[in-house]
């Protein structure tokens, strides 16, 4: 046993100290945290501060340039909604009336303001408000920039305002119009596995689940390939004979898996604090500045921890028995085809499983022990799977792992210190019973 | 005392014997010479002794005992493939190696340091394996084997690749930890460091032992029945002749072998009537590197033991 710890120490230190572990660690959460909150960022600066929009009226309403200009000035954006202008951009509108007499065509008001104008750098807007806006017409927006976030509740605004003078002008009482033209939200509500409801957004589900899919597929997948590495340098090198004249071959297998694994579970592990913490603090920072972050529940964290170890010891047994039978890395691409597609599978069918996280098919596709950690972990952060589906998904991996334990350690074993030609499948199950 | 015994060793890979009915035992404190050629069994045997295989038939013994994880601390192995993690330093490796075996890390560290002093690595500790000539990793590999202080070493091919210096210096450190009572084991295909360093030698050849006895008592076993002749002239007087069974051409000499019961007398007179000039004539006991050949080739009758069937 001690052995094994002194195999797991080197294996643990050799990769930790390295400078492709420190980067790893700390820029990939950098890199998804970006591509969380980035745009959001951007748009909050872009649309945010001023935005200059002339009004050409040809309507003969004043009171419909009121409204507009009230609902935009004042109490615009509604930064609760599920939609876009979640990423919270404070855009100012500053609105400016400019009668057009009707006979005119308002469009001639736009191109003598940007061909001849003094202010040409300024992003000037024009809002076209036509003699037929409170009857059939539409208001027309027109503006150099169009794919801003805040377009949608300047859109809203205005048409609401418009709404607004229609049902004045049709005699309603001004009060009452107020209450009717109360926007309504369709609130979303999710239903969990005790039945309880908890507000959410599809949205944000979605770019949880795949974002735990995606990290829990690279990192099984890269700590695994880490594994066969290890394995072939030892073999390559020689090393092994070495260090099997001191410890029996299966600890050396064990103590590299778990010390990798141990590499995995650290930088895993600082991606989940984390990710906790930044939920927790980080979240109120983020919200005050205007941007908002998914807020990621606890337990999910936990399960991703979990389904990682569960994960990366199956793969990760199957690709130090690879890297056993392989004498070279150019031998090991093809060797190791079988065990990587099996973690690619998941990731070309987990739509299936995203779309329909209860169907007969999904549940059975979560319980295949290679596709468990992927596709039990998608579930999970989709639909609340029942505990027992959970801890069912779990037993099978753990019972699949001893198994592959069992094979690999035989494999191995023999596979180390056999040199040259790649063994055939009848060969392997040859070493399976030396003794 | 024998520190290791083999005996009646076989082991098998499938259908293939790599190791048949071998025995032979290491005595303490002396320097054991395991030979034979590729494929013979050699690094099979070795792998027995050093508890990575286990024999099917027979007992192999280690300070008295049958081989466990126990003994392994007790043995050093330098296999002849060998190598070193590339991305870990000198110093580090070692230690690693050291504690594998046993070692404490603060003894671990002191033994590595006299180490790198002795073969003069010292300004290598914290560099890595890339930074290394092929015979300064040699001679890292070297010191991992004998770190911990093993009563028992394995050195399969331990100079190869080494410059005559180097040679020079590991050759010295070996017949030092010979003097202080520590067994050796070394296997090669250099037969004059054989004959330099071995006391005892086995020579095996497709997993059976072939010869094996005390180095001088081998030697004389086979008498002396060779020539070593430096002459200048003709040489046909050694093309065809029922005197000579096997002819080694040296640039400054010849080294003939006898056949049994020839006279090394009619071979000069032939050299003479030839119209030879002789510069030096003298008979021999054969080389071991003849020995080794004559043995493996099968052309050897000289062997009192049981011949290869």
């Amino acid at each position: 046993m001690k052995k094994v710890l002194i195999i797991i120490k080197r294996e643990y230190l050799v990769r930790v100290r390295t400078r492709a572990f420190l980067i790893g660690t700390i820029v990939s959460p950098l890199f998804l945290l970006g591509v969380i909150i980035l745009p959001g960022f951007l748009a909050g600066r872009g649309g945010g501060g001023q935005r200059q929009i002339t009004v050409l009226d040809q309507s003969g309403d004043p009171k419909l340039f009121d409204a507009i200009k009230d609902r935009l000035e004042t109490h615009v954006l509604r930064p609760d909604s599920n939609e876009e202008n979640d990423f919270g951009a404070a855009t100012q509108f500053v609105l400016t009336r400019q009668i057009v007499p009707t006979d005119q065509n308002p469009n001639d008001s736009i191109k003598r303001a940007s061909t001849g104008g003094a202010d040409q750098s300024s992003e000037k807007a024009y809002l076209i408000l036509g003699p037929d806006v409170l009857d059939d017409g539409a208001p027309e927006y027109h503006a150099k920039n169009l794919s801003d976030f805040s377009i949608r509740a300047l859109a809203e605004s205005v048409a609401a305002a418009i709404s607004e003078r229609k049902l004045m002008k049709a005699g309603f009482d001004a009060a009452k119009i107020g209450h009717y033209m109360k926007p309504v939200d369709l609130k979303m509500f999710k239903v969990g596995a005790g039945g309880e409801s908890k507000e959410g957004g599809m949205r944000q589900d979605f770019m949880i689940a795949f974002a735990l899919l995606f990290f829990l597929y690279i990192t099984v997948l890269i700590y695994g390939l880490f594994v066969m590495r290890g394995v072939i340098e030892e073999k390559q090198s020689r090393i092994v004979e070495v260090v099997i004249s001191s410890v029996k071959p299966t600890q050396m297998m064990f103590g590299k898996v778990i010390g990798i694994g141990l590499v995995g579970l650290t930088q895993v592990g600082i991606w989940a604090l984390s990710t906790a913490l930044l939920s927790f603090f980080g979240a109120a920072v983020f919200a005050s500045r205007g941007a908002r972050i998914p807020n990621i529940p606890m337990s999910l964290l936990v399960y991703f921890v979990l389904y990682f170890v569960l994960g990366f010891f199956l793969y990760a047994t199957l690709y130090a028995m690879v890297g056993s039978i392989v004498s070279s890395e150019e031998d090991a691409q093809q060797a190791q085809m079988p065990v990587t597609m099996l973690i690619v599978v998941p990731m070309m069918i987990f739509g299936l499983v995203m779309t329909n996280p209860d169907s007969t098919s999904s549940i059975v596709l979560s319980m295949v022990p290679f596709f468990a950690p992927t596709l039990m972990m998608l579930r999970i952060a989709v639909i609340n799977p029942p505990v027992w589906q959970v801890i069912l998904s779990m037993l099978i991996m753990v019972v699949t792992i001893l198994g592959c334990v069992w094979v690999a350690a035989k494999i191995y074993r023999v596979g180390i210190l056999m040199y040259g030609k790649r063994p055939s499948i009848a060969e392997l199950g040859k070493w399976l019973r030396y003794t | 005392m024998n520190v290791v015994d083999l005996k009646n060793v076989t082991k098998r890979f499938d259908q293939f014997v790599a190791v048949r009915d071998l025995s032979f035992e290491v005595r303490e404190g002396t320097i054991f010479g395991l030979l034979g050629p590729n494929g013979a069994g050699k690094t099979t045997s070795i792998r027995m002794i050093v508890n990575i295989f286990a024999p099917d038939e027979g007992d192999v013994l280690v300070m008295g005992k049958h081989v466990s994880p126990e003994l392994q601390p007790h043995i050093g192995y330098l296999p002849e493939e060998r190598g070193l993690y590339k991305k870990m330093k000198i110093g580090d490796q070692l230690v690693f190696f050291a504690n594998l075996k046993g070692v404490e890390s603060t003894e671990a560290h002191r033994r590595v340091d006299e180490w790198l002093k002795l073969l003069e690595l010292s300004d290598w500790k914290n560099k890595k394996p890339t930074d290394l000539s092929k015979g300064m990793q040699q001679k890292v590999q070297f010191i991992a084997s004998v770190i911990h202080d093993p009563d028992v070493m394995i050195l399969d091919e331990p100079f190869s690749g080494l410059d005559p210096v180097s040679v020079n210096l590991l050759k010295n450190v070996i017949l030092d930890l010979k003097q202080r009572g520590k067994s050796i084991i070394f296997s090669t295909h250099q037969m004059e460091q054989v004959e330099q360093m071995c006391d005892d030698i086995c020579l095996i050849n497709h997993g059976r032992q072939v010869l094996s006895g005390g180095l001088k008592e081998v030697k004389r076993r086979y008498g002396k029945n060779t020539v070593i002749i430096d002459y200048e002239g003709p040489d046909n007087f050694l093309g065809g002749s029922d005197l000579v069974k096997h002819h080694n051409r040296f640039p400054n000499y010849s080294e003939i072998l006898l056949n049994d019961g020839a006279d090394a007398q009619e071979l000069l007179k032939r050299a003479l009537a030839a119209g030879a000039r002789v510069n030096r004539f003298e008979l021999v006991e054969p080389s071991l590197n003849e020995i080794f050949i004559e043995s493996v080739t099968g052309k050897a009758s000289v062997n009192n033991r049981e011949n290869v069937a």
